[in-house]
């Protein structure tokens, strides 16, 4: 048995994952901490995107909209990945061959690897442009695919259920 | 006519026929509910933290309002017409569920304190005067908004 899959059936089947799975409240619980912890993260992140590409508050600089708004995003990403990784233990089973579930994390992963070339590659030199009211469009490209990725990981997330 | 038949003519509408036969239009109009949803919490979250004196304190928060405005208004109005046909899928149901209707008596609120009071605050945190009220704002439109979040959230649970 692949060893992923072993990991899954042992989470499943622990003594923690059953109560989840099983109590009347919990599971729900954790669920809406989870929607309202990607709210936090993908509304904020979303708006930093949509100021590099133009489309709000021009006036005010990338580097200090994002010094200001990557905390917010940052403590929702946190709640999310903690609430979600419960949500996954009750459900860990399932979701070894969910493919909803799967999408999510590659997904997930591509937005994570889209932020890092964002901040070692043109952020670095946010100094020469943050001013300006649209940004390069090295950034531009960065914004759209977070925001399409993003979107996405929303989108695969809610179809999980459905498989 | 009732609210009662209101319900029943949305449910038997040529929309509520729609989603009730359909295998994956309930599925997607959710996506773009809970898409909408973020970007509304993501802009009542920056003005409201901004009013709080939490973040962007450099910023005029008029400014920040007055750009966030249409996008607030807009994911709120994709919102609406995603849940509308949300609603029309199980309005039978959704008529007795005790958390749908917590959920409009705070969205009605949410509005109306949001073109009110909260554009008054809003004015008010530019001049010198104290920042009490402005702040007081902020923390009642995010119990507001917060509390439709939740009360939403409950509709698919009670």
């Amino acid at each position: 048995m692949p060893i992923l899959q072993h990991f899954c059936e042992t989470l499943y089947h622990s003594g923690f994952g059953t109560m989840l799975r099983e109590s009347n409240n919990a599971f729900s619980v954790i669920e809406s901490v989870h929607v309202l912890s990607i709210t936090l993260l993908f509304g904020t992140i979303a708006i930093l995107d949509l100021r590099m590409l133009g489309l709000v508050l021009r006036t005010i600089s990338v580097s200090s909209m994002a010094r200001n708004v990557l905390p917010l995003t940052w403590s929702g990403f946190a709640v999310s990945v903690m609430s979600g990784f419960l949500l996954f233990w009750a459900e860990a089973e399932k979701m070894y061959a969910n493919p909803s579930f799967r999408a999510k994390l590659v997904l997930l992963t591509l937005a994570g690897i889209n932020a890092l070339v964002f901040h070692s590659t043109i952020y670095r030199r946010a100094h020469e442009w943050e001013s300006q009211h649209v940004s390069p469009w090295r950034a531009r490209i960065t914004a759209i695919a977070s925001l399409a990725l993003w979107s996405g990981v929303i989108v695969a997330g809610r179809a999980i259920a459905y498989f | 006519m009732s609210l009662h038949a209101w319900f029943m003519a949305l449910a038997h509408s040529p929309l509520g026929r729609a989603m009730q036969n359909s295998r994956w239009g309930f599925a997607v109009v959710e996506m773009v509910h809970l898409l909408g949803l973020a970007v509304l919490g993501g802009s009542v979250l920056i003005v409201d933290l901004r009013l709080l004196g939490v973040i962007l304190k450099g910023e005029s928060a008029i400014t920040i309002s007055r750009e966030l405005n249409r996008l607030l208004l807009g994911s709120l109005a994709i919102m609406v017409l995603s849940g509308i046909a949300l609603l029309s899928e199980e309005a039978g149901k959704c008529y007795y569920s005790p958390a749908f209707r917590w959920k409009m008596v705070l969205l009605a609120s949410a509005v109306i304190f949001y073109f009110t009071l909260h554009r008054q605050a809003i004015l008010h945190a530019r001049s010198g005067t104290p920042k009490f009220w402005p702040r007081i704002a902020a923390v009642v439109s995010l119990l507001l908004w917060l509390g439709v979040g939740v009360a939403g959230r409950a509709i698919g649970l009670l």
